[in-house]
Formats: structure tokens, sequence, C-alpha cells
């Protein structure tokens, strides 16, 4: 019988730290991918995605039985992240496997295209406001439902939906006024 | 509905969560509203970009990372010693449930913590005998901690690295100990343990020397990409060649020649 996971968190709350390990299985490989959208950084994101696993571990005792196992995850995630940058004050890194960009003498073709927009993007990305860069890794990364993000983030759904409108808003911005052109 | 409250529709509408009804509006007003039409079109070409910025989903997580965790949560297992529920047991007997018992026990709490809060704040020198206790359980530490690292049970020679962690001041026994234990180890949880509790000692070029050499003896990536980290995490600059080496050896794991491809950046070694 596969148990879910606030299920599992709960045996886990009551002292059975070894079930820990399918909760580590099911949701590390993503915690990674929220903190490398939020660094750039995918060393990084790994030791994040780490050190909230050693977290739930400690801090087993204050899951409620009961509640949404993940957002309560990513509560402590984003904890994690907020003590890493109150410790490091770094910045937003740009990720080191962009390619260069190198005027008009590469060949204009589809692929190309599609790296050069993924490099703006990820530029527009990395200069939007943490909250606003956040609230987009959670939808759009992640695709979480507005609930959940809500559930994350400690507001209401309607502010998560007017967050992630603006968000978009910025970075559509951002990402066209690096590129010199606006959709038609 | 003014076009503001559409437009912050758009990203629900564009991930396909919108509810029928309200796309449906949705629709009709951009029909009539050439604003909010250029508005979808430009955060829907920023969508589907966004597409491309995705990772692939990983199914399982890094070994690595994956080893890491379970030998902490060994090792809390470990250090946990009695059951959280011996644990609840205990609380319940020495803690009353009168209010009235409490409120007293409270009180005396206070008066004795004033007491010590006084006796503590006093500038006076720490008594020999303390100081040789102290030395004592220090001693008992060490002891201990070599005595398990000695263990035929893994579980056993993991609370002995444990032991060797909650040691005040670095030990050369015990380093010898957890040195052997890197390399020599039949249980990967234990060496990978191990190569952390040597953290402390990494004060000492020896021990520096001693974890670069280990790389190569190692037969678990695990280990070996464990190693190359903690000589990341204390900037040991002079690992440098040698990770430069590793990162070329087509002997060695694909997953370690990278990891010691990344720390020779780290650590300022030439790419």
């Amino acid at each position: 019988m596969i148990l879910d996971d606030e299920a599992i968190m709960t045996e886990v709350r009551a002292g059975d730290v070894g079930r820990l390990e399918t909760l580590f299985d099911r949701h590390q490989p993503a915690l990674v991918r929220y903190f490398v959208g939020l660094t750039g950084n995918r060393p990084l994101g790994e030791d994040l995605a780490q050190e909230s696993f050693f977290r739930v571990l400690k801090y087993r005792h204050t899951y409620q039985p009961g509640a949404n196992f993940r957002a309560w995850l990513y509560q402590i995630g984003r904890n994690v992240f907020a003590d890493h940058i109150a410790r490091r004050k770094t910045e937003v890194a740009m990720p080191e496997e962009v390619p260069e960009i190198r005027g008009n003498e590469m060949p204009p073709d589809r692929e190309f295209q599609k790296k050069q927009e993924a490099v703006l993007l990820r530029r527009a990305l990395a200069a939007l406001p943490g909250d606003k860069r956040e609230v987009l890794v959670l939808s759009r990364f992640l695709d979480m439902k507005y609930e959940e993000i809500a559930a994350v983030l400690k507001i209401e759904v309607g502010t998560v939906k007017v967050r992630v409108y603006r968000a978009m808003r910025e970075l559509s911005d951002r990402f066209f006024a690096l590129s010199g052109e606006r959709a038609s | 509905m003014s076009c503001e409250r559409f437009r912050e529709q758009i990203p629900e509408c564009l991930a396909g969560r919108l509810d029928p009804a309200a796309r449906e509006r949705l629709v009709e007003h951009l029909e009539s509203c050439a604003g909010c039409r250029t508005e979808v079109a430009e955060l829907n070409a920023v969508w589907r970009a966004m597409e491309n910025l995705k990772t692939k989903p990983e199914d399982a997580p890094d070994p690595a990372a994956k080893a890491r965790f379970l030998a902490a949560i060994e090792g809390y297992k470990a250090g946990m010693g009695v059951s959280a529920e011996q644990q609840q047991t205990r609380r319940v007997l020495w803690f009353p449930r009168r209010p009235v018992w409490q409120a007293a026990m409270a009180a005396g709490l206070l008066l004795a913590g004033i007491f010590a809060g006084r006796y503590v704040a006093a500038p006076r020198q720490e008594a020999p005998e303390l100081t040789q206790l102290r030395s004592q359980v220090e001693s008992l530490r060490q002891l201990v901690a070599l005595t398990m690292l000695q263990q035929q049970s893994p579980g056993a020679r993991l609370r002995g690295v444990s032991y060797s962690e909650q040691m005040a001041e670095p030990d050369p026994q015990v380093e010898q100990a957890l040195l052997y234990a890197v390399n020599h180890d039949t249980n990967v949880n234990v060496r990978l343990s191990a190569v952390d509790a040597l953290q402390k000692f990494t004060g000492n070029p020896e021990v520096l020397r001693a974890m670069v050499d280990a790389i190569g003896v190692q037969d678990s990536p695990l280990v070996q990409v464990a190693l190359v980290d903690l000589l990341v995490q204390v900037h040991a600059r002079g690992a440098a060649p040698a990770m430069a080496r590793l990162a070329q050896d087509a002997r060695v794991d694909e997953a370690v020649r990278q990891r010691a491809a990344w720390a020779m950046g780290k650590l300022g070694g030439a790419q």
C-alpha cells in the first residue's frame, strides 16, 4: 500500500525517522529545482535542499499531523533560504552553463533562438525581486496550485493570484527590454 | 469587471487552471479589448519561453545526496538512544500534573535560577577539581569513540563517529581512527560519517593530505564526492592540483570527475 506524504510524516513525527527516506525520494529533486530557480546555482541548490531535509529531521515534532506535507516542507525550505541569504548576503548568481551570445555570426536556427531566449529569460528572472521570482518558481517550475502556494507563503489565495500576475508582468517587461522587441 | 481583474486571471488561464465560467468571461472580454489581447500575447510568449528553463525533473535524488541524508538519519537514530515513547514517559514521571505543584516547582526553579545566576555571574577561577573532571570526561569520550570505532556492528561504529564529534579537543588517536575508518571501513555510511567527522581535524595539513590520498583508494564514488566536498568546504587550496588530476583520470567514476572539476574551480585551480 502506498502511503501519502502526510501519513508518512506522522510516523516520522512519532519517532520512525527511517521513513523519511521515502519523503526524501519523493520531494528532494523538486526541492533542488526550487532552490536552483531561486539561486541560479545547482550545487548551492543541492546543499540548501539537503539542509532543508536535515531540518525536517530535526524539527519533525513541529509537524502538525494532517497538515499538507509539501507546503510544510517548502516553508522550511524558505527559512533555509532566508538564513542562507542572511549569512552570505549573496546576490543571485547567473547560471554558469549559460552559453555566450555573440552578435549575428551564429546561424539563426530555431535551436539557437531558443537558447538565446532562455539566456535572456534567465537574466530577466534573476533580476526580479525575490518574492516575485519565488512565486513564479513555485507556480511555473513546480506547477503548484495557487492554494498550495498560499499555504507555503502563508498568504491568501487572492494575493497569490495578484502576485503571480504582477511577477509575470514584470518578467515580461524585463524580458522584452533585454531582447529589444515586444510581442506582436 | 475591470481590465486589471481580467489580466490577473491570465497566468491561471495559461496554466489551464482557470475554471470554465471564468475562462468564458475572459475570452468574451478579449474579443472587445485590444489592450488585454496584447497583454495575453506578451504573457503567453514569456509563459511558453519559461518552459525551456524548466530543468528535466529527475525521478530520483542524486545518490550522493541520498547517501548523506541516510547517514544523517542513522546518526540521528544512534543519537536518539531512547525512543520517543520512553522520553515521553520520563517527562510524565518527573513533571507534576496538578497546577498547584507545577506552580510550586516553577517558583522553586526560579529561586534556584536566581541563586545559580549569582554564583555563575561572579568572576572566579575554575576549581582544579572541575578542570580535572572535564579532562576525565574528555578522555572518556575519546576512549568510547575509539572503542566503538573498532566494533563489529556498523551501527556501533557510527555511534563511535558520533562520539568523536562531541569531543571538544581534536585528539591524534581519534584522528587516526577516523582516517582509518575512511580508508578501510567496510560500510559506506560509516565512511561517509567519518569524512564529516574529520572536519574538525582539517586544521592539520597532514589530515588534508591524507584526505586527498584517501580519494585515490576509495572504491565508493559517494565517499570520493564527500571527500572532495569537504576539501572545498575547508578551502583546501593545496588540493587543487590533485583535483585537476582526478578530473582527468578516466578510471575514476564520471560523477566524481565532474565534482573534482567543480572543486578545481572553487579552489582556484587551472581550468
